[in-house]
């Protein structure tokens, strides 16, 4: 039952781009509002990115891309999850995204762009809500963990 | 009547009960926001010791009384000199994209247009990280941030838009590459080798600053002992054989834009700093040796303008304690900092809201250089965060607005003017105590190296990114037109794109396809055999600790063996970095 786990989110960092500064932020922060986060580290290829984020069974994957190349490694990590029949999986991107570029990444089916001065309780919302309606009949149940979590995230508890 | 301690000590007691608290009081304040200094702050006697004069031991007030831009300033406005665009023996704006020959076509188009500096090369990410543009790694990431480099015949390509007067005997080259910074370098060596210029007459720059990758910057390959192996035999092989080349420029704004606080910012460059000089002690140098071919790139980066300033003064007196009294160098050209930026903002100041005001906030980054030793200038254009690449307007305008704090407001023309100010001596003094216990820790851990391979660098660095973070998102730290005055009624100037893009885009989009190609063609080509047994050697080379590395390296590159084998071959000796977890 979904009350019982946490929302899952795995942070990743496709391609060669070495800028963690946006990953580690959101997955500090992601963890303070009460998400399991697992971060990938540097340099994984979209094959990669696909398979951990099935094998750790996560609700969400987080890309985080600096180096101008997330259409192409996003495009990539989509198809990769759409293969293996995990689409259900909410899709975020984050970084230095052109605004011309928003659109292309929705229509690939991605759920939210998140871009400089993006606050994490807004990353946070969104997760939240796209999940909600993705499956509707789970929404109370993750309301009311919500309402625990952030209990804990006042109290300044901060990732290990 | 000559002010007596105790007499300011009393007026400084009779100023806070009868003026300072009623004020906090009045306005129902816990503190005063504002704090006020005096000689009680800082020992202002040791003037000397502490501060010393311009060009003289401890370097607190600057380098040198004036700098060659400084001599030649008024000369430049004359004749309209443009430093982005190089000459004056210097190199041009950093640069690259697409294959060699799309960025080699770019630098003569610059060149026609009078931009005759040296190239200051961006290399794409695939060869920074040591791979091949064929590499499965590369998709979609060759030639995008910078040019692609797999072989000698790529970099010699790049070079065939200098030639004649702009030879590499007459321009100088800077390299932002770090990992592969030795298979570089030996490109340049051969590339002289094959034009007959002795290695003497090369000058220039390679990065060659791999600890701070493993702490900010990601370009990572091996793990950092072989790493710093490297670091070693390049060090030893450009002082034997090209003394006029940099050995390296270490960068502390790197680690600051990847979230540091100053304090760590200081204190990890510093540590990376020891860790450099002891690689060349192990290497057989003399300190005097080799420090003075070390550069720095730049060091802290942040809005906070004071703080920034005495960040500059506390650097260069602990650069130049470190060196002498830790290493006992005699040289003072060993104990400087050399940094083409002293002071700026950061990068990770500008904001992608509201972009125009970036142009404010590196004004006023340049006012803190003008004022700490170094050039006063606006950095970085205003269009930073909006995506790669500067457009022409923005270089246009911080160019404008560094000349503004040069010529009209004349900036630079006090050799650190904070000298001797209560407030600035005390800020001084604060950033290097804290710094210096910051190094203390790294040190008691064994350094730079054993501080990155237990976590502990990276890890502090992505902690304290967070913890701004959640400052700007409480409000407890503010950012214009990010977290405050962001309602409706505050407007977002624009300006209109008027000038070309500075890459095409055309030869961008297709560049990595041209560059698989050229990349198939020379490996059908080349000797195999030779290839072979150079990469062979290099292998039997590098696992014998003691042997430096460069001549197998200079005998891979030279027959055409490319950047990912050679790296490839390395990887299989040293191993590979493992990413940090959190």
């Amino acid at each position: 039952m979904v009350q019982e786990s946490r929302i899952r989110v795995l942070i990743a960092k496709p391609g060669l781009d070495g800028h963690e500064r946006g990953a580690h932020v959101v997955a500090y922060g992601l963890r303070d509002e009460g998400f399991e986060v697992i971060y990938t580290g540097l340099r994984q290829t979209p094959e990669q990115i696909v398979s951990a984020a099935v094998q750790e069974d996560v609700d969400v994957v987080g890309l985080s891309i600096l180096s101008g190349a997330h259409l192409s490694l996003t495009r990539k990590v989509m198809e990769g999850l759409k293969a293996k029949g995990a689409n259900d999986i909410l899709v975020t991107v984050g970084g230095i995204i052109p605004e011309e570029d928003r659109e292309a990444l929705e229509r690939m089916g991605v759920g939210g762009v998140f871009t400089s001065g993006s606050k994490i309780k807004d990353i946070a919302a969104h997760i939240r809500t796209r999940l909600g309606e993705m499956c509707p009949h789970e929404e109370e149940n993750r309301g009311l963990f919500t309402e625990g979590t952030q209990a804990t995230a006042g109290t300044g508890h901060e990732g290990q | 009547m000559k002010d007596s301690r105790k007499g300011i000590e009393k007026a400084a007691e009779k100023w806070e009960a009868e003026i300072l608290k009623p004020r906090v009081k009045r306005f129902n304040l816990d503190r005063s926001p504002t704090s006020f200094h005096t000689p009680l702050s800082c020992d202002t006697t040791h003037f000397l010791d502490k501060v010393g004069f311009p060009g003289q031991f401890p370097f607190t007030a600057g380098n040198n009384p004036f700098d060659f831009w400084k001599a030649h300033a008024k000369t430049a406005a004359l004749f309209g000199f443009r430093p982005d665009w190089g000459g004056a023996g210097g190199v041009g704006k950093y640069g690259g994209f697409g294959t060699p020959a799309d960025y080699r076509d770019y630098l003569l188009r610059m060149q026609s247009m009078g931009r005759k500096g040296g190239p200051n090369i961006a290399f794409d990410l695939v060869t920074q990280c040591g791979y091949d543009s064929d590499s499965p790694y590369a998709e979609g990431e060759v030639g995008r941030v910078g040019v692609a480099v797999s072989s000698l015949r790529d970099f010699s390509i790049i070079y065939e838009a200098y030639t004649g007067e702009l030879d590499i005997d007459k321009v100088p080259s800077n390299f932002t590459i770090n990992a592969p910074a030795a298979v570089i370098i030996a490109m340049y060596a051969c590339l002289a080798g094959k034009r007959g210029i002795p290695l003497t007459k090369l000058r220039g720059t390679p990065q060659n600053d791999i600890l701070k990758e493993f702490i900010a910057r990601g370009t990572h390959i091996f793990p950092p002992r072989p790493s710093m192996r490297l670091f070693r035999d390049t060090c030893v092989f450009c002082r034997s054989h090209m003394p006029s080349l940099n050995i390296n420029s270490i960068g502390g704004y790197h680690i600051r834009e990847a979230g540091a606080t100053r304090t760590q910012d200081l204190a990890f460059s510093m540590a990376n700093g020891i860790a450099y000089v002891e690689a060349g002690l192990e290497g057989g140098l003399a300190v005097d040796e080799f420090a003075p071919a070390f550069t720095f790139n730049a060091f802290g980066g942040s809005m906070e303008i004071y703080h920034e300033i005495a960040f500059q003064r506390a650097a260069r007196r602990m650069w130049a304690h470190i060196i002498r009294d830790r290493f006992g160098a005699k040289d003072p050209r060993s104990m400087t900092i050399r940094q083409p930026i002293t002071a700026h903002i950061g990068c990770s100041s500008t904001t992608l809201q509201r972009p125009l005001n970036n142009l404010a906030r590196a004004v006023i980054g340049g006012m803190g250089a003008g004022m700490s030793g170094g050039i006063p200038g606006a950095f970085p254009p205003f269009d930073e965060p909006l995506g790669l690449g500067h457009s022409q307007e923005a270089v246009q305008l911080q160019l404008d607005a560094t000349r503004i704090m040069i010529y009209e407001a004349k900036v630079a023309d006090v050799c650190d003017p904070w000298a001797g100010s209560y407030f600035m001596e005390s800020l001084t003094d604060e950033t290097e105590e804290q710094a210096l216990a910051e190094l203390e820790k790294i040190g008691n851990m064994g350094g730079a190296v054993a501080a990155i391979e237990n976590g502990y660098m990276p890890r502090a660095v992505a902690k304290s990114a967070y913890e701004r973070q959640k400052k700007i998102e409480s409000q407890e730290e503010f950012v214009v037109g990010v977290n405050c005055f962001v309602d409706a009624h505050e407007i977002d100037v624009s300006i209109n794109r008027g000038v070309e893009a500075t890459y095409d885009p055309e030869l961008k989009r297709t560049a990595e396809e041209r560059q698989k190609a050229s990349l198939a063609e020379l490996k059908r080509a080349r000797n195999g055999k030779g290839v072979v047994a150079s990469l062979k050697n290099l292998k039997d080379q590098a696992r014998d600790q003691d042997k430096n590395l460069m001549p197998a390296i200079c005998e891979c590159v030279e027959s055409d063996a490319t950047l990912q084998e050679i790296c490839d071959v390395l990887r299989e000796v040293f191993g590979e970095a493992q990413p940090v977890k959190l």
